[in-house]
C-alpha cells in the first residue's frame, strides 16, 4: 500500500482507532495483521519471504543465546548467509547473470541467460538489514533474544517503516513496540503534524519536481545545458523530498500509535563536507554500515591505505545495496572517493562544493545506464539540441522554494517540535497553508516512493 | 482530550470550507484547463449554442481525399438553418457514456435545448471498456466528481480513480473474452470471443498459394473482438447512459442518442452473418431500452452506410468519408427537426 494513496488514508485511522480500543495484550496482533495487509497490497505472495526472514532470525537469536564461542559465531554466519542469500537471489541474480553474459561476450562466447522473471520484493533490502542488525546485536551480547515471535515479527514488519526504513535497531523499535501506549493528545497532535509535513514534502515538492527530471532524463539531447543543470539540481531535491517525506509519514504514522521512530535526515544539503552529508543523509543506513561493516573492517584506526580500502568497500557495498547495477556501484564509489579526497582538500570543502559533488554523483544513481549518465553529463557542457524544448520551470521552482523554506526552519529544530513552539494563531495559520498546498498543489502523476524499489 | 480534538475538528472544517472557496476562485479553472479541458469547452459551447454535440473521434476525423472537411456536427448545423439552432461540439477520442455523464452533469444553467450523445456499439464491449486509454479518460473526470472542488483536486493527486495499468486492463479484457459465454436467442458458431477469435485466426482466409492471408485474418479477428459481445443489464455503459437520461429529464433537456454506423457490410464479409446478427441484437436492445422506455430520441445509424463510406478500410473505426458523415448528419437533422 502506498502512503500517498486513498487506501492508506482510510487504513491508518482504522488501525489507530482499533489500536487504542484493544487491550495491550492484543495490540501486537493488530500491528501484525495490519502490517501484513499493508505489505500484501503490493505482491501478496512475497509476505512469505518476510516470514522466512523472521523465522530464521528469530530462531537463530534464541539459539545463539544458548551457545558460546565458535558455534555461536557459526550460527550468526548461518543466519547472515540466509538473509544475504535471500537478498542476493531476489536482487542480484539478474544482475550477476547479465554481468556474466556481458563478460563472456567480450571474448565472443555465450553465457546462458537464466531469466527467472524475478520481481524484487518491495523494501527487501530494508527488512534484511534491519533483521540482520538484530542477530548481530544478539551475537555481540548487546541485545537479548526476543522470545515472543509476534513482537519480533512486528519489529521486521512494522508497517510505517517496513518498506523504506528507517532501519531501526531492536533496542529502540522493539522496545517501543512492546511498551504499553496510552492515548495521549501529544502523540496524536505530533503524529498529525509529521504526517502533514511528510505528505506536503512528498506530494507537493517531490512529485512536482519529478516530471521535469523524468522528461530530461528520458531525452537529454532535446534540452539545453541550463535545463539539464536544473534537472540535476531538481533531482537532488526530488530524491531528498521523496525519501524525507516518506520518513516523516513513517514517523507520523508510528507516532499516532505512540511509537517513536528515529530521524533519518537532518538537512543533508546544509552539510559542508561529504562526511557531514553522510551523517545527515539516510542516517539509519549510514550508521548501519558504520556499526556492522566499517568498524568491523577496522574503521579509521588503521593505516592510510587500509582506511582508503575500507572506505571504498563500505561505499561500494552501499551503492550496490541501493540497486543491482554498475551505475549504483559507481555512485557509491564516487562518494567514497570524495570522502577520501576530502581529507587533504578540507579547506576547500563547503556547503556549495558538497552540494555540487553530491548532485553530480546523483547522475549515476538516477540514470538507467552509463550511456545515459554520460549523455547527461555531456549535455551539461555541450548544447546537444538545436532548439531546446520549452518546459514549465515555474512549478518545480516553486516546489523547491517551499522545500528550502521548510529545510531552513528544520535546520535548528525538528518540524513537529518547532511547530509546537509557535503561538496558536501562527501555528494554525501554518497548518492551513500546508493543508491548502497539499490539497491544491500536489503533483497529479502517480509516483511511488523512489526508495521503495530498494 | 475529546473536547480538544472536537474543537480542532471544527476549526479545521471551517478552514476547509474557506480553502475550498479560495481554490475555486483562484486556481480551479487553471487546473481544469490542464486536467479536464473538455469541461471548459462544454461551458464555452453552452454560452454559444442551443444544442451540444458530444462525440468521440468520429467527429474529429475526415478522409484525406474529402473536399468538404466538415465534421458531423458542423454538417448537421448546416442542415438546420431554418431552426436557428447552433450546435456546439465537444469531442475527445475514445470517450464513452461514463465520460459524457461527467460532462453533462457538470453543465451550468441555463442548460441547452438539446444534447446529442454520440456512442458507438463497440464502446459497450470488453475491447473498449478495458481499453488502456481508460485510465487517462478517468483521470480527466476526477476534477468533475460531485465533491467539493478542493477535495477533487486532492483525489486527483492521490490518483483515486480507476487507474489500472494497461497490463491489468488487458488481463481483464482477456478474462472476459475467455470466460463470458454468449447467451443469444439465436445460434452463434462459438460460445466465447476467445473460441471465435481462435477459429478465425486459424486459416480462415487463404491466399492463392495456399498460405494464410494474414491481413484478412487479422481484420476478421478484430471484428470478432470488437463486436462479438452481448450487452447485458449490468453493462456499466447502460448505467452511465441511464444517469444521463435521468439528468436530462430532470432538467428538461432533449436527449438524442446518436448510435453510430458500423461497417456491417465488412463484418458479414469477413466474419459472417452471425456477427451482424449480434450487432443487430445489441442495437435493438439499446433502441428498445431508450426510445420506448425512456422517451429518448434514438438515431439509429447502425446499418446506414456502405462499407466504402468508412475511412479505415482495414480496421474497425467509426471514421467516415464525406458521404458517410453527411448521411449521419441528415439523420440527426431530421431528429432535431422533429423534436423541436
Amino acid at each position: 500500500m502506498l502512503f500517498n494513496s486513498i487506501d492508506f488514508l482510510f487504513f491508518l485511522p482504522v488501525v489507530v482507532v482499533l489500536y487504542y480500543l484493544l487491550p495491550q495484550r492484543f495490540r501486537w496482533l493488530l500491528i501484525f495483521v495490519s502490517s501484513c495487509s499493508f505489505y500484501m497490497a503490493f505482491i501478496p505472495k512475497y509476505i512469505l519471504v518476510l516470514f522466512a526472514i523472521i523465522l530464521i532470525d528469530y530462531s537463530a537469536a534464541i539459539w545463539m543465546e544458548k551457545l558460546e564461542g565458535k558455534p555461536r559465531k557459526r550460527l550468526l554466519l548461518l543466519s547472515l548467509t540466509a538473509n544475504i542469500g535471500i537478498l542476493a537471489f531476489f536482487k542480484y541474480f539478474g544482475f550477476a547473470n547479465q554481468t556474466l553474459i556481458d563478460f563472456f561476450a567480450l571474448f565472443g562466447k555465450e553465457f546462458k541467460n537464466y531469466d527467472l522473471g524475478i520481481i524484487l520484493p518491495i523494501g527487501l533490502s530494508f527488512h534484511t538489514f534491519q533483521s540482520m542488525s538484530y542477530t548481530i546485536e544478539v551475537y555481540r551480547g548487546q541485545q537479548k533474544a526476543e522470545k515472543h515471535l509476534g513482537y519480533f515479527a512486528n519489529y521486521v514488519l512494522f508497517f510505517p517503516q517496513m518498506v523504506a526504513g528507517p532501519i531501526e535497531r531492536y533496542a529502540t523499535l522493539g522496545e517501543e513496540l512492546r511498551k504499553e501506549q496510552r492515548l495521549q493528545f501529544e502523540n496524536i497532535s505530533a503524529g498529525f503534524r509529521l504526517l502533514l509535513l511528510g505528505f506536503v514534502i512528498k506530494m507537493v515538492v517531490a512529485d512536482q519536481l519529478a516530471p521535469y527530471v523524468n522528461e530530461i532524463y528520458a531525452a537529454p539531447s532535446n534540452y539545453a545545458p541550463l535545463q539539464i543543470a536544473l534537472a540535476l539540481v531538481f533531482f537532488s531535491f526530488q530524491i531528498y523530498a521523496d525519501f524525507f517525506g516518506y520518513s516523516l509519514i513513517a514517523q507520523g504514522s508510528a507516532r499516532l500509535l505512540g511509537i517513536h521512530i528515529m530521524d533519518n535526515f537532518k538537512t543533508p544539503y546544509f552539510a559542508a563536507s561529504i562526511g557531514e552529508f553522510w551523517r545527515r543523509w539516510h542516517i539509519s543506513l549510514s550508521t548501519w554500515f558504520r556499526d556492522y561493516l566499517y568498524i568491523p573492517l577496522g574503521g579509521n584506526r588503521v593505516g592510510k591505505w587500509r582506511w582508503v580500502f575500507n572506505t571504498l568497500v563500505v561505499f561500494g557495498v552501499s551503492g550496490l545495496w541501493h540497486g543491482a547495477s554498475w551505475t549504483f556501484l559507481v555512485w557509491g564509489l564516487l562518494h567514497g572517493l570524495f570522502l577520501i579526497l576530502e581529507k587533504p582538500l578540507k579547506p576547500f570543502a563547503n556547503i556549495i562544493s558538497t552540494f555540487i559533488l553530491v548532485t553530480l554523483a546523483w547522475v549515476f544513481f538516477r540514470a538507467p545506464d552509463f550511456t545515459s549518465a554520460i549523455q547527461i553529463l555531456k549535455g551539461l557542457v555541450i548544447a546537444q539540441s538545436e532548439g531546446p524544448k520549452w518546459m514549465d520551470t515555474w512549478t518545480p521552482l516553486s516546489a523547491l522554494g517551499l522545500l528550502l523554506l521548510l529545510d531552513f526552519a528544520y535546520r535548528k529544530q525538528r518540524f513537529d517540535v518547532l511547530l509546537n513552539r509557535l503561538p496558536l494563531v501562527g501555528r494554525w495559520s501554518l497548518y492551513f497553508v500546508l493543508i491548502f498546498a497539499l490539497m491544491a498543489f500536489s503533483g497529479t502523476q502517480k509516483f511511488t516512493f523512489i526508495y521503495f524499489q530498494f | 482530550m475529546v473536547k480538544k480534538l472536537f474543537i480542532r475538528f471544527l476549526v479545521l472544517s471551517a478552514g476547509l470550507v474557506v480553502m475550498n472557496n479560495v481554490y475555486r476562485f483562484f486556481f480551479y479553472e487553471k487546473d481544469l484547463r490542464q486536467h479536464s479541458p473538455e469541461m471548459l469547452e462544454v461551458w464555452k459551447q453552452q454560452r454559444k449554442s442551443d444544442v451540444l454535440y458530444f462525440a468521440e473521434s468520429s467527429n474529429m476525423n475526415v478522409r484525406d481525399t474529402d473536399i468538404v472537411k466538415k465534421s458531423i456536427s458542423e454538417l448537421t448545423d448546416d442542415l438546420l438553418p431554418q431552426l436557428h439552432f447552433k450546435i456546439g461540439a465537444v469531442n475527445k477520442p475514445a470517450t464513452h457514456a461514463g465520460i459524457y455523464k461527467a460532462w453533462i452533469k457538470n453543465m451550468r444553467a441555463p442548460f441547452p435545448k438539446a444534447v446529442i450523445v454520440t456512442m458507438n456499439l463497440r464502446s459497450f464491449g470488453a475491447d473498449w471498456r478495458h481499453s488502456e486509454l481508460e485510465s487517462v479518460l478517468q483521470a480527466g473526470v476526477v476534477m468533475l466528481k460531485p465533491y467539493p472542488v478542493l477535495a477533487n483536486r486532492f483525489l486527483l493527486a492521490l490518483n483515486a480513480f480507476d487507474n489500472k495499468t494497461p497490463a491489468q486492463r488487458e488481463q481483464e479484457m482477456l478474462r472476459e473474452w475467455e470466460e463470458v459465454k454468449f447467451d443469444f436467442p439465436f445460434k452463434v458458431p462459438h460460445s466465447t470471443v476467445r473460441l471465435w477469435d481462435n477459429a478465425m485466426a486459424n486459416g480462415s482466409f487463404l491466399l492463392p498459394d495456399g498460405s494464410w492471408d494474414m491481413e484478412k485474418i487479422t481484420l476478421a479477428c478484430h471484428y470478432v473482438k470488437s463486436y462479438a459481445f452481448q450487452i447485458k443489464p449490468d453493462n456499466p455503459r447502460l448505467k452511465d447512459f441511464d444517469e444521463i437520461v435521468s439528468f436530462c429529464q430532470q432538467h428538461k433537456i432533449k436527449l438524442i442518442f446518436n448510435l453510430l454506423a458500423e461497417n456491417t457490410e465488412y463484418a458479414q464479409q469477413y466474419v459472417g452473418k452471425e456477427l451482424v446478427q449480434i450487432m443487430r441484437y445489441n442495437r435493438n436492445l439499446l433502441v428498445r431500452r431508450y426510445s420506448k422506455k425512456r422517451g429518448v430520441t434514438v438515431v439509429d445509424n447502425l446499418e446506414l452506410l456502405d462499407g466504402l463510406d468508412f475511412s479505415d478500410q482495414n480496421w474497425t473505426t467509426e471514421h467516415y468519408g464525406y458521404n458517410g458523415r453527411l448521411q449521419i448528419a441528415k439523420q440527426l437533422a431530421k431528429a432535431l427537426r422533429y423534436s423541436k
